[in-house]
């Protein structure tokens, strides 16, 4: 049996000695804040995560039905209340706070499209995983479809499924994936298109379930 | 995956289908005929992943139409509009100069909207709008004559083409008097007025949307994009500051206290009227009532609170305290600046105060009563504003306290300007040369913000900043080479910190080779860049290259800055960290209880560097079996961590995790297990369950449970931890590795010796360390697999693998 020790700073980089003031600092602060368990960081940020939640949800929702704006608040509040839950462990900046949306958001979809499935199957009534919410009929296969293609696209290219995860669920542009990611906008492109290829044909094989 | 050939495979795929994909579908045949050549299974593949992107439907089909704003260019076609030249580029997407061919031939101006993420909303809102936009007809407006869609979905608008000036622009150039600019501004009061008779607010009045041209020899305004706003806007005030991030941050100058009120729903005609008051005042005294660039050292929220709370100065008040703008200002309209403030003061202040009003119930209602008391000024009549009373100013100040929601909302603001915050600080520190250190405190300061000690995630922004600033630093500082260098070394050490130790590592090089000829090769700065060097390549496993840099280092320390400076200590404890990981602990305990002694003498007790070799030390009498010295260091480093840092800090637990160890190789497997139950659960609350130094401790309580023969308890944490790491750390990571022999180990143990070899050679061969590699021969955990004939074949591959390492090292 083997151990692994715990990393301690290079003496090159001391980046632990150093306090600047500016505002950035002031943002991270209050998710750092978070992080430690203090629920006023959260609090002080929720502007910042429900306006990021509201636009995500938006996209997202837009085509499902016209009172999107009923449904988009709805869905905000659920992944509201689930990122409250988990705490701010993850949350380090805006980047990431997007990219976790982007995450909760898919999960929830694909949740509720699967509990309305079952819900139809068993005839029983149906089941709304948020109050307010719905999708298409074939809008919910179409997303369970599309989360099994994406697992499978993660065995394969986990950069690709990242993109599309950020695009698809997160409602990013070109240039937000790219930053989030740290490559460059034309790799995202041009992974959105391969990856969307992908996903396509896949689904069209109907390999997914 | 596991499959490299398949992963080959894909990567090719890859290539090529992203190339077809970028051509245009008529030439894609002919791409693929010279790419695949005689490869039929490639050709399919390919053929059928372009196919499936061409079929896509449904939720993928939608998920992103191509946006043609990238690629708009003269002589396109937009329905029957024929591009010419693109006039500007903002927010809101771009403005063109086009031709019109049918039914009639004249000039337009086309605008072709940033194609967003509301764009299906907004066309549904603008096919409401333009049926009411068209029936605006009033000289001072210019006409909107159509809109529409291109094929794939990108918005449009089409509008009168003017040209002309902003008002500002045109009155200062033509030195307008103050009554001239107050009939002209009477006409756009006019113009606002016909639109607000049929039900159009514009929302977005501001000079640069008000033209003059003129007609007849007579300066005629045009107001543009009316009812734009709303057709392709967000639709409320706070909306506009929420999802705006960026396009209103230029110019909040014009934006009504409503408007940047995220309580504020419903916007009225009053909105235009304040945004028509802040044109007059500059109209009037040539500045704004707040002047964003003035505020530029301010924090953004600040700003705004100041535009939700605070009355501006009244517009004579502003000529008479800003002297020497008021001298430009006063000539432009045609007098002195005491004339100006005395001619403005009265009247005048209170008609733009009025106007200006927080509370849009105490401003004018409509642009024709603004008009109505200019009026009655140009021709001497009393007019209607007056000067608030006293106890309006005090319900006032009681409404002021309502703003928390607002404030806290431009932290979204704040977010997006402190991107742009921090390359436009680096570009202008990185200008004052010969400030050198000021530059690597505003470096360091600046990577604090994401402290990438912390953890695996939030590498982002750092990456971002850094990559940003290694671009910058070739031509920034091409004249300076030795702070050129400095910087290169702190970006490396950053990159280092956040294991992108192929960046790392150039960027160190790099530092150390100028330093080398410009400050020369005992110069202390040229010998600690030799240490960070050497730490890099250590953490890239080449050890025979790292020891032997941090061992010319330290001679030239030594000798240079003497044994006690803190350089020669940091050199000392990194080349001691070398030698252990190349399993040479007697060298590697020499040098760590020379630094301690050293350290003790010199440092506070509590100091960083004492704390760090006195951990190092134990660590390496643990490795030699000196179980009992190993955890009097920790338990000694322990007493001070809780005291100076706290018991539940991320340092102080992480001497627990390694206490726990000691505890568990001197067979005290219970205190073990406790502690690290204990160390487990406060991590999990405070760092997060995914946090590096969490999984260390996962990974000593899974320890502590396999020697209390705790079996399924131990190989079900292990599991959880590989799943985390290989998640989070990636499948060839060490630490990955490392779980994946464990539960070699554990299988060992149990006697399922197929699971075991499995385990541990796919560990050796998915990047276990050289040390662990090394000591699999040995281990007793693997007793039970010593008869097997798979065994020695087992060892001497890993014992291969670690010296080809060394080798190619």
């Amino acid at each position: 049996m083997d151990y692994v020790r715990l990393p301690e700073p290079s003496s090159g980089a001391l980046l632990g000695e150093f306090v600047a003031e500016s505002s950035a600092q002031a943002v991270t602060a209050l998710l750092a804040k978070w992080r430690a368990g203090d629920e006023e960081g959260l609090r002080a940020l929720f502007p910042v995560v429900y306006n990021e939640l509201r636009r995500v949800a938006h996209y997202r929702l837009q085509n499902e039905r016209p009172d999107h704006t009923l449904q988009s608040t709805a869905l905000v509040h659920e992944v509201y209340l689930r990122l409250e839950k988990q705490g701010g462990a993850k949350l380090e900046n805006r980047e990431h706070l997007l990219a976790i949306c982007a995450l909760l958001m898919r999960q929830i979809l694909v949740e509720y499209a699967r509990r309305h499935r079952a819900a139809k199957r068993g005839g029983g009534q149906k089941e709304t995983l948020v109050e307010g919410m719905a999708l298409a009929e074939g809008r919910s296969l179409e997303l369970l479809a599309l989360d099994s293609a994406l697992e499978a696209l993660a065995k394969l290219d986990a950069q690709q499924c990242r993109v599309v995860q950020l695009r698809y669920f997160g409602g990013l542009s070109i240039e937000e994936t790219a930053r989030v990611m740290g490559i460059s906008p034309a790799t995202v492109k041009r992974d959105w298109n391969v990856a969307k290829a992908w996903l396509a044909r896949q689904m069209q094989r109907g390999g997914h379930g | 995956m596991d499959n490299p050939s398949r992963r080959e495979q894909w990567e090719k795929v890859k290539g090529i289908v992203g190339d077809a994909l970028d051509r245009e579908p008529s030439r894609r045949i002919a791409f693929l005929d010279g790419v695949c050549g005689t490869n039929t299974t490639l050709r399919a593949e390919v053929e059928s992943l372009v196919a499936a992107y061409e079929k896509a439907s449904g939720v993928l089909h939608d998920a992103f139409p191509p946006i043609s704003l990238e690629t708009a260019s003269p002589s396109d076609m937009i329905g029957p509009y024929r591009l010419v030249n693109k006039l500007g580029e903002g927010g809101m997407g771009q403005v063109w100069l086009a031709e019109q061919t049918s039914p009639v031939h004249r000039k337009v101006a086309l605008k072709l909207i940033r194609a967003g993420m509301f764009e299906k909303e907004v066309l549904q809102r603008f096919q409401s709008e333009r049926q009411s936009l068209a029936i605006m007809d009033h000289p001072s407006i210019a006409k909107v004559f159509d809109a529409g869609a291109t094929p794939n979905g990108q918005p449009y608008f089409v509008m009168e083409y003017v040209q002309g000036e902003p008002i500002t622009t045109y009155c200062d150039q033509h030195r307008l008097k103050i009554r001239d600019r107050l009939e002209l501004f009477l006409k756009v009061c006019d113009g606002v007025l016909h639109a607000h008779q049929k039900a159009i607010i514009h929302r977005d009045l501001k000079p640069a949307n008000i033209l003059v041209a003129e007609v007849d020899g007579k300066p005629t305004p045009r107001i543009i994009d009316f009812g734009l706003a709303k057709a392709i806007g967000p639709q409320t005030g706070a909306e506009t500051m929420f999802t705006q991030v960026g396009g209103f941050v230029g110019t909040p100058a014009y934006m009504s206290p409503e408007q940047a009120d995220p309580g504020v729903r419903d916007l009225d005609t009053r909105t235009d009227v304040y945004s028509l008051g802040v044109i007059l005042y500059e109209l009037l005294t040539g500045s704004l009532p707040f002047d964003p660039k003035k505020c530029k050292d301010k924090l953004l929220y600040e700003v705004l609170r100041q535009l939700r709370e605070q009355d501006p100065p009244r517009p004579s008040n502003k000529v008479e305290t800003e002297r020497e703008s008021s001298i430009v200002a006063a000539a432009m309209r045609g007098t002195a600046p005491k004339q100006l403030a005395s001619l403005l003061h009265g009247d005048l202040d209170w008609i733009t105060m009025k106007a200006l009003e927080k509370d849009r119930s105490r401003r004018y209602g409509t642009p024709s009563e603004l008009a109505a008391d200019i009026t009655r000024y140009l021709e001497h009549q009393p007019v209607s504003a007056r000067p608030a009373s006293m106890g309006y100013r005090l319900q006032k100040y009681v409404r002021r306290h309502r703003v928390a929601v607002a404030i806290a909302g431009a932290f979204v603001l704040l977010l997006g300007g402190v991107a742009v915050l921090q390359a436009v600080q680096l570009r202008r520190i990185t200008r004052e040369r010969d400030r050198a250190n000021r530059i690597t405190d505003f470096m360091k300061g600046m990577f604090k913000v994401s402290d990438p000690g912390e953890s695996r995630g939030n590498t982002v922004t750092a990456r971002e900043i850094l990559d940003k600033a290694s671009k910058d630093i070739d031509t920034g500082l091409a004249k300076d080479p030795e702070t050129q260098a400095q910087l290169m070394d702190v970006m490396g050490s950053v990159y280092e910190s956040l294991g992108l130790y192929p960046r790392a590592q150039p960027l160190l090089e790099r530092a150390l080779d100028t330093q080398r000829h410009i400050l020369g090769p005992k110069n202390p700065e040229t010998l600690r860049s030799m240490n960070h060097l050497g730490w890099t390549l250590m953490k890239e496993g080449r050890y025979g290259e790292a020891e032997k840099l941090q061992r010319e280092a330290l001679d030239a320390q030594r000798r240079v800055l003497g044994p006690e400076h803190p350089d020669t200590l940091a050199t000392t404890n990194d080349l001691a960290w070398t030698l252990q990981e190349e399993g040479r602990y007697a060298e590697a305990e020499k040098f760590e209880r020379e630094a301690l002694e050293i350290e003790r003498r010199v440092l506070p007790t509590e100091h960083r560097y004492a704390l760090r070799t006195m951990g190092d030390l134990a660590w390496t009498l643990q490795k030699e079996g000196r179980y009992a010295e190993a955890e009097k260091f920790e338990r000694e480093k322990l007493d001070i961590q809780r005291r100076v840092l706290g018991p539940e800090h991320r340092d102080t637990l992480g001497t627990v995790n390694n206490l726990a160890w000691t505890l568990m190789r001197e067979g005290r497997y219970a205190e073990a297990e406790e502690l690290g139950r204990q160390t487990l659960e406060v991590e999990r609350r405070v760092l997060g369950p995914e946090h590096p130094n969490t999984l260390i401790t996962m990974n000593t309580l899974a320890g502590a449970l396999s020697r209390e023969r705790r079996y399924p308890e131990a190989e079900k944490l292990f599991r959880d931890l590989l799943d985390i790491q290989t998640r989070v750390l990636g499948p060839e990571h060490p630490n990955t590795a490392t779980t994946r022999y464990n539960l070699g180990c554990l299988a060992a143990l149990q006697g399922r010796t197929d699971e075991a070899f499995s385990l541990v050679s796919g560990a050796i061969d998915h990047g276990l360390r050289s040390s662990t590699d090394l000591g699999i021969e040995k281990d007793p955990d693997l007793n039970s697999l010593h008869a097997d004939p798979r065994f020695a074949p087992l060892v001497a591959h890993a014992k291969e693998k670690a010296a080809a390492a060394q080798i190619l090292k």
